[in-house]
C-alpha cells in the first residue's frame, strides 16, 4: 500500500487533519506520517522530519506528501534531497484537508499512488460545485497571475461510457440524514474497491450524474441529499453483487440511522 | 597575514558575527517581518544562529565543506519558518562547492557563495526584483565578483559585496512581493523593506567584519 505524509507548520493542525482522514475508513488503515512543528514547541517545519516521514512509510508502492503552506513546501522538496527510500514521492498541490481525505479513503482501498494523487488534486471540484451560485470575490489582474498556475482541474467523474450489455442497476432513496456526504461516499469506495465492477452513481432526483463511484469526489459532488432517489448502474463480472451490496448499505442508511 | 584567503578560522568568526548582528537585529527583523510577514524572521534567525554557534562550538570543523554542510543542516533542523530551508540550502550548497579544504581564495569563495544563492533561487524560485533575499545577495556576488577579478584582496572585496547588498536590501522597499508570505499582500507590500533582504546583507556584513577584523 502506497503511504501518505502530512507536513504542517502545526502539529495540532496535521493530528487534527489525520484524525479526521481516519473517520472515513474502519480500522485497517494506511500507513501515514506526520512531520509537523520544528521541535520544542515551535511553529514550523523541518525537511529532516519530513524525510524520516518518508522513509518511515515508504514501502514499495510510492509516497505522497501533503503540505500546508510556505516553508512546509520548501521543506518538503528538501526532504526529496534527503530521504533514503527509492520509492516514487509525489509532492502534491492537492487542498490540505479535502485531499487528505480522500487520499486516505483511496490508499486505504488499495489504490496506486497516481490514483491517489489524481483524486486528491481533483478534491476541491467538490467544495466548488457544492458552492456554486454562492458568488465569489471578484478577481483582480493580481489573482489572475496568481492562480495562473493552480487552477483546479475540474472534474474526476468521468461520464461513463454509454451502457454496454449486461448492466445490473437498481434505484433505492437515501433515508440517512446527510445523503452522500463524505462518510457514505468513502464506505461505498471501500466497498466497491476488491470488486471486479464499473459502478455509477446518478442522483435521479437532482438529475446530476452519473459519476464513477470509485471516487469519492464524484460521489460527493452530486450533492445527493436526503429523500434524494440514486440510482446504481455496473457492469463486469461483479456487477450483480455490486449493485445489491449498493442497495443494502442504502437501505441500511450507510450505518448512520439512529442508534 | 595574507588577505588573499579566508581560513577556516575566519570562516568561523564569520559566522559567530552572523550570529552576534542577527542577536541585535532580533527585534528590527521581527518588526521588518510584522509589516509584510508573520512576525517570525528575528526569532527564527536568532534560534537558528544559536544553534548553529552551538554546533559549531561542540564539533570543531577541521574542513570548509564540514564546517558549512554542518551550518546548513543545522539551520534547516532549527529555524523552522522558510528561512531554514533557504538558508540551509545556501550553506549546504557552499560547502559542496568549497570542498574538503581549510582555506578559500576570492574567487573560490565568490564561486562557493553563488552556488549557494543558485541552490536558492532553484529552492525558492525567486528572480530579481521578487522582494525577497535574493535582492541584497546577487548584487552582493557581483560586487564581489568585480572586486576579486580586479585584483582587490578579501577585505576589500567583502566590503565592497556588503555595500552592495545594503543598496539592493534598500531598493527592496517599493517592490511588490512576488514570493513568500509576503506576495499574500500584492500592493500592501509595497513601502516597507524586505525581511530577508535585511537579514541577507546581515550576513555580508559579518563577512566584512569578520575578515577585517
Amino acid at each position: 500500500m502506497m503511504g501518505i505524509v502530512v507536513v504542517s507548520h502545526s502539529p495540532a493542525l496535521a493530528r487534527a487533519a489525520v484524525d479526521l482522514a481516519l473517520e472515513m475508513v474502519g480500522e485497517t488503515r494506511p500507513s501515514i506520517a506526520i512531520a509537523a512543528g520544528a521541535g520544542e514547541g515551535v511553529i514550523g517545519t523541518d525537511a529532516v522530519k519530513v524525510a524520516e516521514a518518508i522513509d518511515e512509510v515508504a514501502n514499495g508502492d510510492g509516497v505522497l506528501v501533503f503540505m500546508d503552506l510556505g516553508s512546509a513546501v520548501l521543506s518538503g522538496t528538501m526532504a526529496t534531497e534527503f530521504m533514503t527510500t527509492r520509492d516514487e514521492v509525489r509532492l502534491t498541490d492537492a487542498p490540505f484537508v479535502e485531499g487528505l481525505i480522500a487520499a486516505v479513503v483511496l490508499a486505504n482501498a488499495g489504490a496506486s499512488l497516481d490514483e491517489v494523487d489524481r483524486e486528491a488534486r481533483a478534491a476541491m471540484a467538490a467544495k466548488q460545485s457544492q458552492l456554486a451560485g454562492h458568488g465569489q470575490a471578484p478577481t483582480t489582474d493580481l489573482d489572475a497571475d496568481r492562480t495562473e498556475s493552480s487552477a483546479v482541474g475540474t472534474t474526476t467523474s468521468p461520464n461513463v461510457e454509454s451502457a454496454p450489455p449486461a448492466e445490473v442497476s437498481a434505484e433505492a432513496p437515501l433515508i440517512n440524514p446527510d445523503g452522500l456526504h463524505t462518510r457514505p461516499a468513502a464506505a461505498i469506495v471501500q466497498a466497491l474497491a476488491t470488486m471486479d465492477a464499473q459502478v455509477t452513481i446518478t442522483d435521479i432526483t437532482s438529475g446530476t450524474g452519473p459519476v464513477a463511484a470509485h471516487s469519492l469526489i464524484g460521489i460527493m459532488s452530486l450533492g445527493a441529499t436526503k429523500d434524494h432517489v440514486v440510482k446504481f448502474s455496473a457492469t463486469g463480472s461483479a456487477a450483480q453483487s455490486a449493485i445489491e451490496t449498493l442497495v443494502a448499505m442504502t437501505a441500511d442508511g450507510f450505518g448512520e440511522l439512529a442508534n | 597575514m595574507s588577505t588573499s584567503t579566508i581560513s577556516l578560522d575566519q570562516l568561523i568568526a564569520w559566522l559567530s558575527r552572523f550570529r552576534d548582528l542577527v542577536n541585535e537585529n532580533q527585534s528590527y527583523l521581527t518588526e521588518l517581518d510584522s509589516a509584510i510577514g508573520d512576525a517570525d524572521h528575528g526569532s527564527n534567525m536568532v534560534r537558528g544562529m544559536k544553534a548553529v554557534g552551538e554546533k559549531v562550538g561542540a564539533v570543531p570543523a577541521t574542513a570548509v565543506d564540514e564546517l558549512l554542510k554542518s551550518v546548513g543542516m543545522t539551520l534547516v533542523t532549527s529555524v523552522g519558518g522558510a528561512s531554514g530551508p533557504l538558508y540551509g540550502t545556501l550553506f549546504l550548497r557552499m560547502g559542496v562547492s568549497a570542498g574538503p579544504v581549510t582555506e578559500l581564495d576570492g574567487v573560490a569563495l565568490g564561486a562557493a557563495l553563488r552556488a549557494g544563492l543558485d541552490g536558492v533561487v532553484a529552492r525558492g524560485k525567486a528572480e530579481a526584483g521578487d522582494k525577497t533575499m535574493f535582492d541584497a545577495i546577487d548584487p552582493a556576488l557581483d560586487a564581489w565578483d568585480t572586486a576579486v577579478a580586479g585584483g582587490k584582496d578579501i577585505a576589500a572585496a567583502a566590503s565592497a559585496a556588503f555595500s552592495a547588498a545594503e543598496n539592493g536590501r534598500d531598493a527592496t522597499e517599493p517592490l511588490v512581493a512576488r514570493k513568500g508570505r509576503a506576495s499574500y499582500l500584492g500592493e500592501r507590500s509595497a513601502g516597507h523593506i524586505d525581511p530577508g533582504a535585511t537579514s541577507s546583507t546581515l550576513l555580508f556584513q559579518a563577512l566584512a567584519e569578520a575578515v577585517t577584523s
